[in-house]
């Protein structure tokens, strides 16, 4: 820490000099008589004061949870030193990480002992927060002398996605021979009924279906489909982003897609992430409670990152988009690239839904007459870029805050039943 | 303690009260301007003028100046104290009373100090070029002293 004399030390150093060389001028003893306390301050300030050997440590409750989660930092601050010390206490801290009480503390740190300050924490968006080197400053006895300067380490903290749980999830149109949750288009051992057809050499006599047997004549037996896993590819896009003071779709998109994921890999699905933006960062598809933290970690480090390099397909590596892969775009539909991603992978022959992070929430019209024309002009741009969508086959699902997904994705799921020769085609 | 204070000169000030009506005025102001401008060279000016008020009394008897002076004292550290804490959400109480005891501690030395002065001024020792040297430099070297001892604290 860094030691100085507090502003207002030369101010009473000053005041005694004047009222010294006043009485000496004047010949007006009083003068000095008055100075005097002020002298003795300024000097026993200065004699006493002492470099303060104060440590302190930042100690959360814990380092991972949910936004809007509180928890509780413990400061500790202890004081080395033969004197006790005055310490003002302020946590710097990133943006979004709200703190209470939100300035500073003041306490007082005897000597050889340690003092305990509680702080509340409330990460107001997800993502990685840091709280930390504290900013303190410390005082002498009388006020005459500070130190300032950063104390301890900074404390990162993980704030999860606050995410909705998902009960309806697009069902894939193609599966991955794995055990799984989803009802395959193939006919082999399962559960699920498929059809009847007629006995062949190998089928196995608990197959057969005896009422149709009876009915026929012939040797019948059932059919069914198996439960396969699917692979599941969550494609964020960071290229653009609708944002006010109270959140973006940036941090809707990692909400939904951290519910995605979670559902899709509470199914046995093998869940990959690519944030497709300025930068370009993935995850490839894996099954289990590992690979959701791994997601939740790579969706943290999330942001949109201003670029004029046009990427498409062909930025991303093969092995990020395996054959057959549900591919789920989570985009707000503003930026032309995200758009032509879309397009180029549907004419690829993708199965491909889009969740459209709805920007609307966060845009207001103007105040003129102009501005609400314009605005309504671009909403319903936006109309006709969904219904552009979905001629070209493509499932649109629009996600906006406060309303569940769920119905959205099921309304998904009835387009794709409707429009499956043309998925097919 | 400023009203107090303004009012002992008030009272002894005879022709001159209005003179010191008007400094205690400005030196509220000063205050008052300091406090809500966070700087404390406002307040050092208000010190200043209730001072210079001082000698605005009739009373002649200097051990009162011992106690103005510890009085000035600790209206300077009250208002620059009010300064430091006005930002701050948390105060622990042991904090506030360590560091106004640690200045009512001070500011009763300075005045005893000041009233051995007093006492030492009151011997009835008659005015010389001498004296006035010796006083002039024991005032310097208080002062050198206070700036060495701040300079091997903080450097230049």
């Amino acid at each position: 820490m860094k030691g100085s004399l507090s502003p207002r030390t030369p101010g009473v150093l000053a005041l005694a000099g004047a009222g010294l060389i006043a009485a000496l001028a004047t010949g007006r003893p009083e003068l000095a008589l008055i100075a005097v306390p002020f002298l003795v301050f300024g000097g026993a300030g200065l004699v006493i004061a002492r470099a303060p050997q104060v440590t302190a440590t930042v100690e959360p409750d814990r380092v991972r949870l949910l936004e809007g989660e509180e928890l509780t930092a413990t400061v500790r601050m202890r004081n080395d030193g033969a004197d006790p010390v005055e310490v003002e206490v302020a946590p710097a801290r990133t943006g979004q990480l709200a703190v209470s009480p939100p300035g500073t503390v003041v306490v007082r740190v005897g000597a050889r002992s340690q003092t305990e300050i509680a702080f509340t924490l409330r990460p107001q968006r997800w993502g990685a927060h840091g709280i930390g080197p504290l900013v303190v400053r410390t005082r002498d006895a009388l006020g005459i002398t500070t130190w300032e300067g950063p104390l301890g380490s900074r404390v990162d903290l993980r704030a999860f996605p606050r995410e909705e749980r998902l009960r309806e999830l697009v069902a894939p149109l193609r599966t991955q021979p794995f055990l799984g949750s989803h009802v395959a288009r193939a006919r082999a051992e399962g559960i699920e009924f498929a059809d009847i057809r007629p006995f062949q050499v190998g089928d196995r006599v608990r197959q057969v279906n005896w009422r149709a047997t009876a009915r026929r004549g012939s040797l019948q037996v059932n059919q069914r489909h198996p439960e396969h896993s699917s692979d599941v590819v969550l494609l964020i896009d960071t290229f653009e982003e609708a944002r006010d003071e109270d959140g973006g779709t940036l941090d809707a998109a990692v909400r939904t897609a951290a519910a995605l994921a979670r559902a899709h890999l509470g199914r046995r699905d093998r869940v990959g992430v690519v944030d497709f933006g300025g930068t370009l960062h993935w995850l490839e598809p894996a099954f289990g409670t590992t690979q959701l933290y791994r997601i939740v970690d790579a969706l943290l480090s999330s942001n949109i990152a201003f670029s004029y390099a046009w990427r498409n397909v062909d930025s991303l590596p093969q092995r990020v988009l395996p054959p057959g892969a549900l591919i789920l775009v989570i985009t707000p539909l503003l930026d032309e690239r995200s758009i032509a991603l879309v397009t180029d992978l549907r004419t690829r022959g993708c199965d491909l839904t889009v969740i459209e992070v709805s920007p609307l929430d966060y845009v207001a019209p103007g105040p003129t007459a102009a501005d609400a024309i314009g605005y309504e002009l671009w909403r319903l741009e936006r109309e006709a870029l969904r219904a552009r969508l979905q001629a070209l086959g493509i499932g649109v699902a629009v996600s906006e805050p406060g309303v569940a997904l769920g119905p959205g994705l099921e309304e998904v799921n009835a387009f794709r039943r409707s429009a499956q020769p043309a998925l097919r085609a | 303690m400023l009203v107090a204070l303004a009012a002992l000169v008030i009272v002894d000030a005879g022709a001159a009260s209005e003179a010191a009506w008007l400094g205690a005025g400005v030196a509220t102001l000063l205050v008052l301007a300091g406090i809500v401008a966070q700087s404390p060279a406002p307040v050092h000016a208000a010190v200043a003028v209730l001072g210079v008020m001082f000698l605005l009394r009739h009373d002649s008897r200097l051990l009162v100046a011992p106690l103005y002076g510890a009085g000035l004292l600790l209206i300077d550290d009250l208002a620059i104290r009010t300064m430091e804490l006005s930002g701050v959400n948390r105060i622990a109480v042991d904090a506030i009373a360590a560091r106004l005891a640690a200045t009512i501690a001070v500011a009763a030395i300075g005045a005893c100090l000041s009233a051995l002065a007093a006492l030492a001024v009151t011997a009835a020792v008659p005015r010389t070029v001498l004296l006035t040297a010796v006083g002039a430099l024991v005032a310097v070297a208080a002062f050198v002293a206070i700036i060495v001892v701040a300079r091997r604290r903080f450097g230049p």
